[in-house]
């Protein structure tokens, strides 16, 4: 609608007041009729500001021409009567259109037709009034085609397709739509089609003014056309439209306001609804989208995700305003695009007095320092110049400098292939990687000090053990002895000779016997010590003096492996109670827990070197059949019936009633020496001849939880204490290591291992250190025994 | 240190020695003055005062309740005594160095020693029990039992004919008649109840009950009478070498709640029994009502302890080298009260003196017996060297001799010459 209003405008004002001029002509009978087709389409909207001004003007033309139309001669009213003539004309024509048109349009038109001449200045007094009630009118489409009209009939000569036929826009002046006061002080009104500058008309002065409107009779229809500055004359049809427009009329007068209505669509109220369905329930229903919406709304407004107008208001008033670097350089480092924290190229050095083309003499090498230069030819980087200084006489006479390009060549390489970056260099100490364990401080009671010395073995003491009590302690050595000694004092209570080495010995955990193991030459000895409680002796002696018949057949494998022996009565009297001959040696001897099962070592013995024994019944078993490797040590499970058997290089565990091997633990070592099985029975400490111990926790997997490496040389013996978490390792380098290692009733958490005390008083023999370590069944206290014959004890 | 060496101190010496009283002046001393110096001015004040003086003495000098080893000030500054207000030195006269005197060896270790006025008793690990006099002749010796004698002990001091008792590790004890003076020690009644061996033995101080203890980890408490109630019955043949009316006697009560071996006994009062155990614990029991009724716990295992009826405080020495003072009664502060450390073996034995609340024995595995003030607890006031191997029992109960006994067979007699 815009598009087409504003030239319509345009148009208007052309109409009103510039009919006569040539390139207003232009406007086709076509043209016109499509623009009234336009106009009828236009409404009410087209009052517009100009076509009120000028009017306004005309009006003050008019009131000016009023004033002096009533001294005015005959002529006057003759022009007017004409130019009412010819609106009568206009009426006239318009009449078959419109016969009922307003009453004083006739009064005026009967007036005009009556009166004449004097009393048409009076009519046109009226008219003027009229006009000045029309002044807000706004109907203005009729006017036009009819100001067309009139043009038609003024400059129908002129042709309207010679030059343009464009009626958009008034090219008669190119300067636009622009003030035209700007002009003001120029002498021309603007330029036109052809850049020519277009001339404002001469206008007379004030005295020529006078006479004219003295003279002139068509002075009061006479306007300016602001676009060329020309005095263009208002027609009759002009003046007719304007009157119309000024009454509030259609200015149009052909138009026919009170025409029959034509019912298009019916104003009667039908009794059938057109569409014949019930309106859903959805419209009676609110909006669910809109009310999410509205809730999401309310929402953030709650939540302060929206502010309110005052809100926003008053944040803007608390705001102190911001203030910004215009130039970011001047307190930034510059930024590299890809390089991370640059640093930027060092400058380099300004040239010295030495690279100066007229250096003074001392810089110039003598003979001694040219000598010097050259001897460094094979290490240029020595020398302390990069070149040779030089004297000219001018700088005309400096030669180009021949390193130049593959300096700077050089110097780029430097600066393109090394972005100076700050590298992020982790700085990890080693301490930190160390895993934080708890101080040995914490972790007391242990053993630390060295309390007393058992002294009176001659030989190394290969093994050691305690009764139950910790009463009593016992030990084998290779000087041919069993000792029994008192802990707490340290006096050997008794010496038991053996026929060959003692290499193993063991209390028997049962209370109930007095009994003790010991693995000497070929054969297994069980003696009663005779020591403790009464008792308990002579019940033991009662126990073993009857020996059992049973029918059962021992068969020839067993028979050729182990001899139950009543000792000889010179045994006896030194405490034997019962010997198995073994066809090797035995290298260990272990009790099961319960006190009536032992097992026994032989490493020799290929398929038949683990056998397990039962005192109760005095019948061994061999439990298995093939060889799986050199035994080196076996154990009983403390709680479960598992048999934990140690060959040279794995550990395998056997579960003795379903006869099956359960477990095969992998020690990645060459000879394993000893192990100990934790009192829990879920972990299992394995000595090793090359250095290691290693804890397997059973319920993790088949290698080792953790590889201790503590020991210089072969470890000889490990234990666990039954009630701390202690346990203890001894080995070739006379060092007793006393580690912490806590066993978690939670199955989530892994044992704590942490080594506390190096204890280190055992005398070198043979290259061998310590033997056997044993720890205080109730006290925290250990005991170690050493190639050196003696037998510690350390307390805490 | 310029002016250390020059500053000054106040001081004032007092003590609860008549006889060796000074008048109660405030003397100024330099801050680094040591005993020696002090020793010398105080016998210069007491010739001043005293007109009977004689000869110099050697003294010891309290300050803040303890004896001072270090000069002056650094003791103060030990004690974080201010330096500028006058301070209170208390003398005493120094105890003299005990003497060695005799030395009576065994057949075998000995294990435990008490004394009387007159004479020694002790048990050794050959099985006997032997009585010597104080200067060391054997008078007796009976070798009754079949395994080695852990304990002997007077069952009163004062009235020899009530005899004795020794327990040993054959699981017995056996309470003797000796008439006093000669050969004759016939072992009356055989105290039978334990299942392991004993290790300790206390008598009431009115000498009615005895209380035994040992590996059993029980405490079982006897009656001491020589008298044979009709209760009792002839000891059967079971015991080896035993002559003719003996008489069996049974616990009169047991009392269990130790776990490990109890390893002295003392009595505190006729109705009270403090035992100390391997188990890391000191209780009291109640004879009267047969329950515990208070317990120290502690981290070591005790291996002896010693009650004073003076100061109520009982002396007990564990399986490392420290002794300890323990004040049962305390309710303030931790009920240990001071340690005293300067053996650097176990310390198997501790005994109060019978006649000072201050003075104390210890001996050690490292073969020494030291003597003890309790107001001195960093050092000791002499170490009696003398024996070879460990120091298994000491005794103080005749004043005039300190005897100790130990692994080398031997008991050093030590003449102390402080009489009260």
């Amino acid at each position: 609608m815009g598009k087409q209003q504003k030239p319509l405008k345009r148009k208007l004002s052309e109409a009103t007041f510039k009919g006569e001029k040539s390139k207003e002509s232009e406007s086709s009978q076509d043209s016109e009729e499509e623009d009234l087709l336009k106009d009828q389409i236009i409404e009410d909207e087209s009052s517009d500001s100009e076509a009120e001004i000028d009017e306004s003007d005309l009006d003050s033309s008019d009131n000016e021409d009023n004033e002096f139309a009533e001294e005015e001669s005959e002529e006057d009213s003759d022009d007017l009567s004409s130019a009412d003539n010819s609106e009568d004309e206009n009426d006239s024509d318009a009449e078959d259109e419109d016969e009922e048109d307003s009453d004083n349009s006739e009064d005026e038109n009967k007036i005009g037709q009556e009166s004449g001449g004097p009393i048409s200045s009076e009519s046109n007094t009226k008219q003027i009034e009229n006009e000045d009630e029309l002044q807000n009118s706004s109907h203005s489409q009729k006017h036009k085609s009819k100001a067309k009209k009139s043009h038609e009939k003024q400059v129908t000569s002129v042709d309207e397709y010679a030059e343009d036929t464009s009626d958009e826009e008034d090219i008669r002046n190119t300067v636009g739509n622009i003030p035209k006061n700007w002009y003001d002080d120029y002498k021309h009104l603007g330029y036109d089609w052809d850049g020519k500058q277009i001339v404002k008309p001469e206008t007379g002065d004030h005295l020529d003014e006078f006479l004219k409107r003295m003279e002139d009779p068509n002075f009061w229809r006479t306007v300016k056309d602001p676009q060329t500055g020309q005095n263009v004359i208002l027609s009759d049809e002009d003046i007719t439209l304007i009157k119309r427009i000024k009454a509030q009329k259609i200015p149009d007068v052909s138009f026919d306001e009170y025409a029959p209505w034509i019912e298009w669509f019916t104003s009667q109220v039908e009794k059938m609804p057109i569409r014949n369905f019930p309106e859903h329930k959805r419209s009676f229903l609110p909006s669910k989208s809109e009310a999410r919406k509205v809730s999401k709304m309310v929402h953030a407004l709650k939540m302060g995700w929206i502010k309110s107008r005052e809100e926003q208001k008053k944040i803007r008033a608390k705001k102190e305003p911001e203030f910004y670097m215009l130039w970011n350089t001047d307190d930034q480092a510059d930024e590299m695009r890809r390089i991370h924290k640059h640093i930027s190229a060092p400058k380099r050095l300004l040239p010295g007095h030495a690279e100066s083309y007229n250096p003074p003499p001392e810089y110039l090498f003598d003979a001694k320092e040219m000598k010097d230069w050259n001897k460094q030819k094979n290490t240029p980087w020595k020398r302390k110049l990069h070149f040779v200084p030089q004297k000219f006489d001018s700088l005309r006479k400096v030669p180009a400098y021949p390193r130049f390009i593959k300096e700077r060549f050089l110097r780029c390489l430097d600066l393109y292939l090394c972005p100076r970056a700050i590298k992020m260099k982790l700085n990890i100490e080693p301490e930190s990687l160390v895993p934080k364990l708890p101080s040995p401080r914490d972790l007391q009671p242990f053993p630390t000090v060295l309390a007393i010395e058992y002294k009176g073995h001659t030989d190394m003491v290969r093994t050691i053990s305690t009764d139950k009590n910790g009463q009593y302690l016992l030990s084998g050595s290779d000087d041919c002895t069993i000792k029994i000694w008192e802990v707490n004092t340290g006096r050997c209570l008794k010496t038991i000779k053996t026929d060959s080495i003692v290499r193993c010995v063991e209390w028997c955990p049962n209370s109930a016997l007095s009994l003790i193991l010991v693995a000497t030459g070929n054969e297994v000895l069980l003696i009663n010590p005779a020591v403790g409680d009464f008792l308990v002796t002579n019940k033991t002696d009662e126990v073993l003096k009857e020996v059992p018949h049973s029918d059962v057949i021992i068969s020839d494998r067993i028979k050729t492996t182990v001899q139950w022996c009543e000792p000889e009565q010179e045994l006896f009297d030194r405490g034997v109670r019962a010997q198995l001959k073994h066809f090797k040696m035995v290298t260990q001897v272990t009790w099961h827990g319960k006190g009536d099962y032992f097992g026994s070592v032989m490493p020799d013995g290929q398929s038949r070197s683990v056998l397990i024994s039962q005192i109760s019944k005095r019948r061994s078993q061999l439990p298995f059949a093939k060889s799986k490797g050199l035994v080196q040590c076996i154990l009983f499970h403390p709680t479960k019936p598992f048999l934990f058997v140690a060959t040279q290089r794995h550990v395998r565990i056997y579960d003795l009633i379903k006869q099956s091997q359960v477990k095969k633990l992998l020690t990645n070592s060459k000879w394993i020496s000893t192990m100990a099985v934790h009192p829990g029975g879920d972990n299992l400490l394995v000595g090793t001849y090359d250095r290691k111990m290693l804890w397997f926790d059973l319920d993790l997997s088949t290698k080792p939880y953790q590889t201790l490496r503590l020991h210089g040389t072969a470890v000889r013996g490990v234990a666990f204490h039954k009630r701390y978490p202690l346990f203890a390792s001894g080995s070739d380098d006379r060092s007793l290591i006393i580690s912490h290692g806590m066993v978690y009733n939670d199955l989530l958490q892994n044992p704590l291992i942490v080594p506390l005390k190096r204890l280190e008083d055992h005398k070198s023999f043979n290259d061998f250190g310590i033997f056997g370590v044993h720890f205080h069944p109730l006290q925290p206290w250990v005991f170690s025994s050493g190639a050196d014959g003696t037998i510690k004890l350390y307390s805490n | 240190m310029q002016s250390s060496k020059e500053s000054q101190l106040q001081i004032r010496l007092i003590t609860t020695q008549e006889i060796y009283a000074v008048p109660d002046v405030p003397l100024t001393v330099p801050s680094t003055i040591d005993i020696k110096a002090l020793n010398q001015l105080l016998n210069e004040l007491i010739k001043e005062s005293n007109p009977d003086f004689l000869k110099p003495k050697e003294y010891d000098f309290l300050a803040v309740g303890e004896i001072i080893r270090l000069p002056l000030a650094e003791h103060l500054q030990e004690h974080n005594v201010s330096t500028e207000s006058t301070i209170d030195i208390e003398y005493i006269e120094r105890i003299p160095a005990p003497e060695p005197e005799d030395s009576i060896l065994h057949d075998d270790w000995v294990s435990s020693i008490e004394t009387t006025d007159k004479w020694i008793l002790s048990g050794s690990y050959d099985h006997s029990v032997s009585i010597w006099t104080s200067h060391g002749k054997p008078v007796a010796f009976v070798k009754n039992h079949t395994e080695m004698v852990k304990g002997v002990t007077w069952i009163s001091k004062s009235d020899i004919t009530k005899g004795f008792v020794s327990v040993s590790h054959d699981q017995s004890g056996i309470i003797w008649e000796w008439k006093e003076g000669t050969k004759e020690v016939t072992p009356k009644i055989h105290l039978r109840g334990h299942e392991r061996g004993i290790d300790s033995v206390g008598v009431s101080p009115d000498s009615t009950k005895l209380a035994t203890g040992g590996w059993d980890t029980n405490l079982k408490l006897w009656s001491a009478s020589l008298e044979v109630d009709d209760s009792g019955e002839p000891s059967t043949k079971k015991l080896r070498g035993l002559g003719k009316g003996i008489y069996t006697r049974v616990p009169l009560h047991t009392l269990n709640g130790h776990k490990e071996t109890i390893s002295a006994i003392n009595w505190i009062d006729n109705h009270t029994v403090c035992t100390a155990s391997m188990d890391h614990t000191i209780k009291f029991w109640d004879c009267e009502l047969y329950g515990i009724k208070n317990e120290i716990i502690d981290q070591k295992a005790f291996l002896s302890a010693s009650w004073s009826p003076l100061s109520n405080t009982l002396l007990a020495t564990s399986a490392d080298r420290h002794i300890r003072l323990y004040d049962p009664r305390s309710n303030e502060g931790s009920i240990c009260k001071s340690m005293f450390t300067s053996h650097v073996l176990w310390v198997s034995c501790v005994t109060w003196s019978k006649y000072d609340e201050h003075l104390f024995l210890s001996g050690s595995y490292d073969s020494t017996v030291k003597l003890w003030d309790t107001r001195s607890p960093k050092a000791p006031l002499y170490n009696l060297q003398g024996h070879e191997g460990q120091v298994l029992a000491v005794d103080w109960s005749n004043n005039k001799y300190i005897l100790s006994g130990g692994t080398d067979n031997s008991i050093h007699i030590f003449k102390n010459n402080v009489l009260h």
